[in-house]
């Protein structure tokens, strides 16, 4: 069902800033309130984004419901040497999803 | 029955959307949601309703906010017209040092039924501060996007985005 998809620039340098662009499809599905009332409790939505890169951990985000639907996120890494990009998204369900994409020099 | 709801969950949810109100409110006591259980723990896990000035004390205390000024640069929409998706991208002239770089990037909106949409947290390994997600907003707010320094200093910066048609649902 759902689908990570990442983006890395195609060729990197020693010391370059590289961008990484990462976006899983995942509805985000929110608490339903009305009137005050939650209406219906049933949820799911990615509640947090681990990356790391050749295993050491660059980035991560805590997101609540109030991130959009197929969330997308960018951010950089400072390379110093080849690796591999790897980016863990987690839901509220428990379930994980992993994208990986290959930084070469 | 119980246990073909849980291994249906899926399924159960569709159903749900199709009974509608009724069937809605006579199925959730039945309703043990694997997510349920683990909602305790975790920034962005489900937290009831609040303040805004309830979010920023759980969040910071009472750590004083700095104005950014042109230590942020941030850029979203001043109008959106889709709630659901406003794009919000940070950059930032501060240090990314080893031991004096930014840790945490907030961002909060001020009207939100729970004001806090995402906390992302760097490394010095970012080299610099560019980042950039997409957050939802239920109503014309201000937004703020709030810097945390590693030695626990606060940069704000703070714009309002006008909202057409509100994405949060409910």
């Amino acid at each position: 069902m759902s689908q990570v998809r990442i983006r890395v620039p195609e060729k990197a340098k020693a010391g370059d800033v590289v961008t990484v662009r990462a976006l899983v499809t995942h509805p985000m599905e929110v608490i339903q309130v009305k009137d005050g009332k939650v209406v219906e409790k049933n949820y799911n939505f990615i509640h947090k984004v681990e990356a790391s890169y050749n295993g050491k951990p660059v980035y991560e985000a805590e997101t609540t419901q109030a991130v959009s639907q197929n969330p997308f996120f960018s951010f950089t890494i400072k390379v110093n040497e080849p690796g591999k990009v790897k980016v863990i998204f987690h839901d509220t369900e428990g379930k994980t999803y992993t994208g990986e994409a290959d930084i070469k020099f | 029955m119980n246990d073909t709801q849980q291994t249906h969950s899926k399924q159960r949810r569709h159903a749900l959307k199709l009974i509608g109100g009724a069937g809605v409110a006579a199925m959730i006591p039945l309703g043990l949601l694997p997510g349920a259980a683990a909602a305790a723990t975790g920034l962005g896990m489900p937290k009831p309703d609040e303040k805004l000035e309830q979010a920023l004390e759980r969040l910071f205390g009472k750590r004083p906010l700095q104005p950014a000024g042109d230590k942020l640069k941030v850029e979203m929409p001043l109008i959106a017209e889709n709630g659901a998706v406003v794009p919000v991208r940070v950059e930032s002239s501060l240090p990314m040092e080893a031991n004096n770089y930014i840790k945490n990037i907030y961002i909060i909106t001020d009207k939100n039924r729970r004001p806090l949409n995402a906390r992302l947290s760097l490394t010095p390994d970012a080299g610099k501060l560019s980042i950039g997600t997409n957050i939802r907003m239920a109503s014309t707010s201000d937004v703020r996007v709030i810097a945390e320094m590693s030695d626990g200093s606060l940069w704000q910066f703070k714009q309002e985005v006008k909202v057409t048609v509100g994405g949060c649902g409910g």
